[in-house]
């Protein structure tokens, strides 16, 4: 009997793995059944893909769109929750933890409340919290008014890191997740919004998505249909033998390049619902643009002629180009390339440089494609003779394809990014429109004046000398200098940004201009541009200490009382400190080393009274 | 075991172990090397593992029945027949996991696989009768 029933043993262990089956742990199942998941609109979420898609799954798990939002747990959590204070404006806030769990203490009308943190998001470069508000119809998620800023290891308040004028309202930037940050920090997003205000005035949402984090479906589109379709091994055989082809499903890299782009567009370019019903949809079910869709049917990009939706800010869309057109702001990377004549007359598309399965996660780049290679891929001829391209020496920055042609002109929360409209640079159409020019953020002691001149030299008649700067300064003055003074807000932001980059060709004595500029800039009404200010000052001491680090390194750029009193103590120890250097002729101070006060004043009496306020 | 079917089964066991022991000093190096062939393809690095195993496990068995089939297996014709059996899952076996990694697919191997069911058959076929003819002797 007992010999018998060992036969039976074969039969044992298949019948113990279909038990672990039937009653063990299912990722696929656990993750739909999470809070604030849905599985409708054919969406099936990322493990479903891994089943098959083990590499690319892997890939993508490294990067930080799939990190965008998170829920809360020491393994997402960024920040420093250990009981300190962080001031803004007079206030104070504490940030500490409960075992798993994080709160703020903010100040509000009845005194002090605690806020727990149920949401972050961000994860490469800073992370934004979110606390929850339960209404009688629904929840919003509610934008805490501090962020976690990843390299410098501090806290910011969102006041001082959107580009916008000092503000002590605490609640400016309070946002709401829920119809904002829902729609591209996460796949298959659906606001739900229940149309019923709450007995709190409050408009009320039950909000899911998909999943959390930018997912496989944002750019392959919903994979139940294609999930389905795969399962058969009998059908995933014939495709492999080539007699079906896949369906159900969009490979961007199979894209035509307009719709390529769309598919980064979709996030990548600030937009707006193509009409009344469309917005509707939105509000409740969620964008209606799918992978491969043709975009504009959808949504309108956004341009600088877009007409703003609201009477009470005409400028809405305006500030955020540069006066021709250009983007310049982050998240309008979709309209920059649209706008190139690489893609519009060529094949370029977002894949021909970024790869969302490979390379380094920050920027996304191919590993192949990073530097002049993004471009001597196909402009081949240039690449044979660089230097009769360029009129630089070949290991001079002025060879570099991207710092002439995509310059780092356009702001992202306290970073100044590459422009994603990949032109060729003229400085009299910049000197003109207001905007900064390639050239000149290189060469920063030159004007545009001599950009011009020069770029005629290098290139031909093609270019012109500007007949006047926009903001009506010299033209013979250094353009960096003056624009840091004289510009608007994203100008100076990106001239300071500028002024501390590494790889300039000037040697330190002749930064004085810039340092005596970014010294002006600390007192600057814009807390990201002291912020800049203050990090490209820093960044030159490290070059040619003359004693400010630690002044600088002490000081809470963020606290607006103390900016005119900065920016008199720099420029007090500069004028004791740096004297003029014979053959590095100086605008911004005189002979005898003192500043040249009179300058900068009508410098800065040039800057616009507008006021430039971009949140996200 | 004297006979030919435990003495090819003997040499193939050995064969097995030869091929197959080196395989993972091979993997060890790949990933040593940090070979993106390799290393990129959850897949590929699923099967060739799975072949290392099979092959020396399968090695190791073979040079067991070899040395105990005699006394296992009393009939001649059905020693022999068994031996067959198994050395033809022995071979199919890791060969078949082997070459699923070879030009695969990132959800499945390629078609090399269908030599590891076929192969799996033939073990269970050469072990359910050796168990039988040894409950039997």
């Amino acid at each position: 009997m007992k010999r018998r029933l060992l036969l039976l043993l074969p039969l044992a262990i298949p019948s113990l793995v279909v038990a672990a089956l039937v009653f063990g742990h299912d990722p696929v199942e656990f993750d739909a059944a999470q809070p604030w998941i849905h599985r409708t609109d054919d969406f099936v979420g990322s493990q479903t893909c891994r089943t098959c898609h083990l590499d690319h799954h892997d890939s993508w798990e490294r990067t930080y769109h799939r990190t965008m939002t998170q829920r809360v747990t020491p393994e997402t959590i960024q920040g420093a929750f250990d009981g300190r204070e962080v001031r803004y404006e007079g206030q104070t806030a504490r940030v500490f933890r409960d075992g798993d769990r994080y709160f703020f203490e903010l100040p509000d009308a009845q005194g002090r409340r605690e806020a727990e943190v149920v949401l972050a998001v961000g994860s490469r470069r800073y992370q934004q919290y979110f606390e929850r508000e339960q209404h009688d119809e629904g929840f919003i998620f509610r934008r805490l008014p501090f962020l976690w800023h990843i390299d410098e290891q501090r806290w910011l308040h969102l006041n001082t890191v959107f580009l916008g004028p000092d503000d002590a309202n605490w609640n400016k930037a309070r946002a709401r997740w829920n119809d904002n940050c829902v729609f591209c920090h996460n796949t298959g997003a659906r606001p739900g919004e229940t149309h019923r205000v709450s007995s709190g005035g409050q408009r009320q949402f039950n909000s899911e998505v998909a999943e959390l984090g930018i997912a496989c479906e944002s750019c392959h589109g919903p994979g139940r249909r294609h999930a389905e379709s795969e399962r058969s091994p009998v059908g995933r055989y014939t495709t492999y033998a080539g007699k079906r082809s896949t369906r159900d499903i969009v490979n961007p890299a199979e894209l035509e390049p307009q719709r390529e782009i769309e598919v980064c567009g979709q996030c990548h370019g600030q937009r707006l619902p193509v009409d009344r019903a469309h917005l509707a949809a939105w509000l409740q079910t969620g964008p209606t643009y799918r992978s491969g869709n043709d975009l504009t049917d959808h949504v309108i990009p956004v341009v600088r002629t877009t007409p703003s939706p609201t009477e009470q800010i005409p400028d809405l869309f305006k500030l955020r180009f540069w006066n021709d057109g250009t983007p310049r702001l982050s998240a309008y990377e979709y309209q920059g390339i649209a706008m190139s004549a690489c893609h519009a007359e060529g094949t370029l598309k977002c894949g021909s440089c970024h790869t969302m399965h490979g390379g380094d996660p920050k920027g996304m780049i191919e590993p192949e494609m990073r530097g002049d290679a993004a471009c001597t891929s196909c402009h081949t001829k240039i690449a044979q003779d660089i230097r009769s391209h360029t009129g630089h020496v070949e290991t001079s920055s002025g060879s570099r394809c991207l710092d002439c042609h995509m310059p780092r002109i356009v702001y992202g929360i306290l970073e100044v990014h590459r422009s994603h409209f990949i032109e060729i640079p003229d400085a009299a159409r910049d000197a003109e429109t207001g905007r900064p020019n390639a050239c000149t953020l290189c060469h920063l002691d030159r004007s545009l004046l001599w950009a011009a001149r020069e770029s005629r030299r290098i290139w031909g008649d093609a270019f012109r000398d500007p007949l006047h700067r926009f903001d009506r300064a010299p033209l013979e003055l250094p353009d960096a200098t003056t624009s840091l003074l004289a510009g608007d807000a994203v100008q100076r932001v990106v001239f300071a940004s500028a002024a501390g980059r590494p790889g300039s060709d000037l040697t330190p004595a002749e930064k004085t201009d810039m340092r005596v500029a970014l010294a002006v800039a600390t007192g600057d009404g814009y807390p990201s541009v002291r912020w800049t200010a203050r990090r490209s000052l820093l960044a030159l001491e490290r070059e040619w200490d003359t004693g400010l680090s630690s002044l600088l390194a002490d000081w809470d750029h963020t606290a607006a009382s103390t900016r005119t009193d900065m920016a008199y103590d720099l420029l007090d120890r500069m004028a004791s400190s740096a004297p003029p250097i014979e053959g590095a002729p100086s605008v911004l101070l005189l002979p005898d080393g003192s500043i040249n006060m009179e300058r900068i004043l009508a410098l800065l009496d040039l800057q616009e009274d507008r006021v430039i306020d971009i949140g996200e | 075991m004297n006979d030919d079917a435990t003495r090819k089964t003997l040499v193939l066991g050995w064969a097995l172990l030869a091929l197959f022991l080196p395989l993972g000093l091979t993997l060890e190096a790949l990933h040593a090397l940090k070979l993106p062939v390799y290393l990129d393809s959850e897949m590929r690095r699923e099967m060739w593992t799975l072949a290392h195993a099979h092959g020396n496990l399968l090695g190791i068995l073979c040079l067991v029945f070899a040395v105990v089939a005699a006394k296992a297996i009393p009939d001649d014709a059905a020693r022999a027949s068994i031996a067959r059996w198994l050395r033809w899952g022995a071979v199919l076996m890791p060969f078949g996991f082997f070459l699923g990694g070879v030009l695969n697919h990132e959800g499945d191997p390629s078609w090399g696989i269908a030599l590891v069911p076929v192969g799996g058959l033939f073990l269970l076929v050469a072990l359910m009768r050796t168990a039988w003819a040894a409950w039997r002797s």
